[in-house]
């Protein structure tokens, strides 16, 4: 059950933007979602639109696969537009009751819809061509500067790849002890909020103590594999623009400009 | 001296309870002693909590004796600028593949350990290939080790090892958590790297009909060393390996108790083929002699 | 309390392309009283067939009957079944989690309601009969041998006095004798009983000597269901799905083929010395 969710999860093929450098791919994100923030006019969207598609075209991931693993945030996304929709206050379109639609609640919550579809969809092409283990070279690299200040960037790299690396696992034994717990009358889903914090506690600890002793498993394994820490450590996939990372930051940029000018001004 | 030595070796901890008072002194390890020659094939038996696990984690330089000392190749584990030296040399394997694979991709991962010891990018790719084409997992190198099965990841742990070009590797009960599939691919595969690469190989397992063709097997009790010799000369002692909670193979246990039964056969009969030609010869005989 | 599957398929990941058939039309028929193993390679959908018997997934399309009640109809007690047909994972390690062993043992017949009097007395009684001594009672479940968690495991499902007891892989990860052991207890536990045991394993090995009748598994189907004897008697097959048969089967087909007159249905030590003697000696 838990399994089902695929937000963000890397999806496996051979595409122009699969092999592209993390860092543009990182940079070209945080540029897209702050974009998404900025607009001001319809079609500010419309070209982030565009822009999202030609990048879900390049990516070779099909659409219908994004779409499945937003299932898991429409909950959310739901949240968002009613309360904008109800509770937004101006010009009453329609009254139901005691709830009211405004012209302004409607604007906000179809607004606020797209920019999170948009939002959403636009960093899951990232996760889902990019490695986690790129990702957070992409962030040590990009991240390098703050060592200066003492910033322990590669541990914090290391953390976050071994946490991803691990999420899977986990959620799989969630799973079987669930199961397990079960088939001995436990029951997760009934009573009021206080049965149901009760209830988790055979889940857990044993799974707790799972993840302790896989840690402590994962410690001495890295040892005995000679890590100690980022110093002298050689890479085996270093970051290295290629000239379709330019031109990739041409494209970026040519969507900034295009974003500024028309989605801010007209 | 040969790649591994270890001498007089004794281990102990305190146990304590839940107030951290002292409750008890364990000996895990208990004054062993072993020599080990380059390109050997060794077996470490014994029982869970015989002590072997606890041995082998000495032999990485992970746990250092109380007594006694260990030398890998020529080097002290005790010395701490040797360390990584040591580890580099006498590359470990553990038991739980999913606890030890770091990489999110299989040829990440294999290349963690030479990316640990600074070696040129060029040359990690050579040898992650080289490591991955040795157990035979080339082919799943861009795969995700979670969609694998346990023997799979477990030879990618074993190729993440081979990387580091070590001159031995210790494998910590690689199979025990494997289903008879699994542990048939992972011992394939070491047996191959001793025979083709003539890597020396300590294997610690409890499953009997892993170490038959191993070159000379221990058998570790109560963190003494019980026995040791040839397997067949291990497993002619039939009665004593019951003692310590040991199983023998089943060909070795019918040729016993045919043994028993009067039948002039040789003791510590390893494989079917052995047992069934052993069998024929006798009835041939029989019936020469008539 | 019998146990009936109707043509039960499950798939998994049924709305993806990646649609998988655990479970392809299987149909079995488990007696009361019986000592069934089912042995199948990883992935071979014996843990997800045993899943189904007490309702943790649900077939895709088939029926399953506990005692003539289709365990599908909207008025069956699931919760009930769960308690009548007990099921141990393989890693006790999932399920422990109290501070002592016999509170441990107490949180399943705590989940089905009983007074405090009747759960401590269920779970007394589950302690004893898998053998676990007197003076660990008291001790945290995670300081005790993999052997003695797994007793626990099992005391712990044993305590809701199931009829049908699923044992998933109960010796995985256990040395010898300590296989042996749990297993002795296991055949111990069914001939004092008389409860149903399902026994899951992918050792051939471990369940011939113990199991009346063998159930094998082979991508979701039921290959071979039969004594163990006839089951053997297909080792060639069993080998080419991954799964072997006992060692001494395949000394005795070689003697056999050499021109010995053997019995190869032999499958344990005792009958094969038997065997050999008499062919050898005389």
């Amino acid at each position: 059950m838990l399994r089902d969710i695929t937000l963000g999860q890397y999806y496996q093929t051979e595409s122009v933007l699969h092999r592209m450098d993390p860092r543009v791919k990182l940079g070209g994100t945080l540029l897209y979602i702050i974009s998404l923030f900025c607009f001001k006019n319809f079609w500010g969207y419309l070209i982030a639109v565009l822009f999202l598609g030609c990048v879900i075209k390049l990516s070779k991931v099909p659409f219908k696969y994004m779409v499945k693993g937003m299932k898991a945030i429409i909950v959310l996304l739901l949240i968002t537009v009613v309360f904008n929709l109800f509770l937004t206050p101006g010009t009453a379109l329609i009254t139901v009751w005691k709830l009211t639609i405004t012209k302004e609640g409607l604007k906000t919550a179809l607004t606020m819809a797209l920019r999170l579809t948009l939002l959403i969809i636009g960093s899951s092409v990232m996760t889902l061509t990019t490695t986690p283990n790129q990702l957070t070279d992409a962030m040590e690299k990009g991240m390098s500067p703050l060592k200066v200040i003492k910033v322990p960037v590669h541990e914090l790299a290391m953390m976050m790849s071994i946490a991803l690396r691990f999420i899977p696992i986990l959620l799989e034994e969630t799973d079987k002890i669930m199961k397990a717990q079960i088939a001995r009358g436990a029951d997760f889903e009934s009573g009021n909020l206080f049965k149901r914090a009760k209830a988790m506690v055979p889940l857990l600890v044993p799974l707790f103590i799972s993840a302790f002793r896989r840690a402590n498993d994962l410690a001495m394994a890295m040892e005995a594999r000679c890590y100690r820490g980022g110093d002298n450590r050689t890479k085996m996939k270093p970051l290295v623009y290629h000239r379709n990372d330019f031109i990739a930051y041409a494209f970026i940029f040519v969507y900034m400009v295009a974003s500024i000018t028309i989605g801010r001004v007209f | 001296m040969g790649i591994i030595k270890a001498e007089n070796v004794t281990f102990e901890y305190i146990r304590r309870d839940e107030e951290g008072n002292v409750e008890g002194i364990t000996t895990a390890v208990d004054n062993v002693s072993l020599d080990i020659e380059q390109g050997q094939f060794i077996a470490i038996l014994g029982h869970n909590g015989s002590g072997k696990s606890t041995f082998a984690k000495h032999l990485n330089a992970i746990l250092h004796p109380t007594e006694g000392t260990v030398w890998v190749n020529g080097m002290n584990t005790r010395h701490e600028e040797d360390v990584w030296d040591i580890r580099q040399t006498a590359g470990m394997v553990f038991q739980n593949p999913d606890n030890q694979i770091i990489g999110q991709i299989v040829e990440e991962d294999v290349g963690f350990g030479p990316e640990n010891m600074g070696v040129p990018t060029k040359e990690i790719w050579e040898r992650v290939e080289e490591s991955l084409k040795a157990v035979g997992m080339y082919e799943f190198r861009k795969h995700s080790p979670n969609k694998l099965s346990g023997g799979q990841k477990q030879r990618v742990s074993i190729a993440g090892v081979l990387a580091m070009h070590p001159k031995c590797i210790v494998l910590d009960e690689p199979t025990a958590m494997l289903d008879p599939n699994g542990r048939k691919e992972v011992i394939r595969a070491i047996r191959a790297l001793n025979d083709v690469e003539g890597m020396t190989v300590i294997l610690i397992t409890h499953y009997m009909e892993e170490i038959i063709y191993a070159d000379k097997v221990f058998i570790m009790d109560k963190g003494k060393v019980a026995m040791e010799g040839t397997p067949r000369e291990v497993f002619s002692q039939v009665e004593k390996l019951k003692k310590l909670r040991l199983d023998v193979p089943q060909v070795t246990l019918l040729a016993y108790e045919l043994q028993k039964k009067g039948l002039p056969l040789p003791d510590g009969i390893l494989t079917t083929e052995e047992l069934v030609q052993e069998l024929l010869d006798l009835k041939n005989g029989n019936l020469e002699r008539r | 309390m019998s146990l009936i599957l109707d043509h039960v398929s499950y798939i998994y990941g049924d709305d993806t392309t990646l649609a998988v058939k655990a479970l392809d039309d299987v149909c079995l028929n488990i007696p009361d009283g019986q000592f069934v193993g089912v042995i199948g390679h990883t992935g071979s959908g014996k843990s997800t067939l045993m899943q189904h018997l007490n309702g943790l997934l649900k077939a895709t399309s088939g029926s399953i009957y506990f005692n003539g009640e289709d365990i599908y109809d909207k008025d069956f007690d699931m919760k009930k079944l769960r308690s009548k047909v007990g099921l141990v994972f393989q890693y006790p390690e999932h399920q422990l989690f109290e501070i002592d062993v016999f509170s441990d043992v107490c949180f399943g017949p705590k989940n089905l309601g009983l007074d405090r009097k009747e759960v401590e007395l269920r779970a007394y009684d589950a302690l004893k009969k898998v053998g676990l001594p007197d003076e660990l009672f008291y001790q945290s479940p995670f300081d005790l041998s993999g052997g003695q968690k797994r007793r626990v495991a099992i005391a712990g499902v044993l305590a809701m006095k199931p009829d049908v007891l699923i044992l998933d892989e109960p010796t995985a990860g256990l040395d010898p004798k300590g296989r042996e052991e749990i297993l002795e207890q296991i055949k111990k536990l069914q001939t004092e009983t008389g409860m149903t045991i399902i026994l899951v394993s992918h050792s051939m090995e471990d369940v011939a000597k113990y199991v009346d009748r063998i159930v094998v598994m082979n991508r979701g189907k039921v290959m071979y269901d039969d004594i163990p004897k006839e089951v053997f008697r297909h080792y060639k097959e069993l080998e080419e799905v991954g799964l072997a048969a006992p060692q001494v089967t395949y000394i005795m087909h070689a003697l056999k083929q050499k021109g010995l007159a053997v019995d190869v249905d032999a499958t344990t030590i005792e009958e094969a010395t038997e065997q050999i003697c008499l062919e050898i000696l005389h």
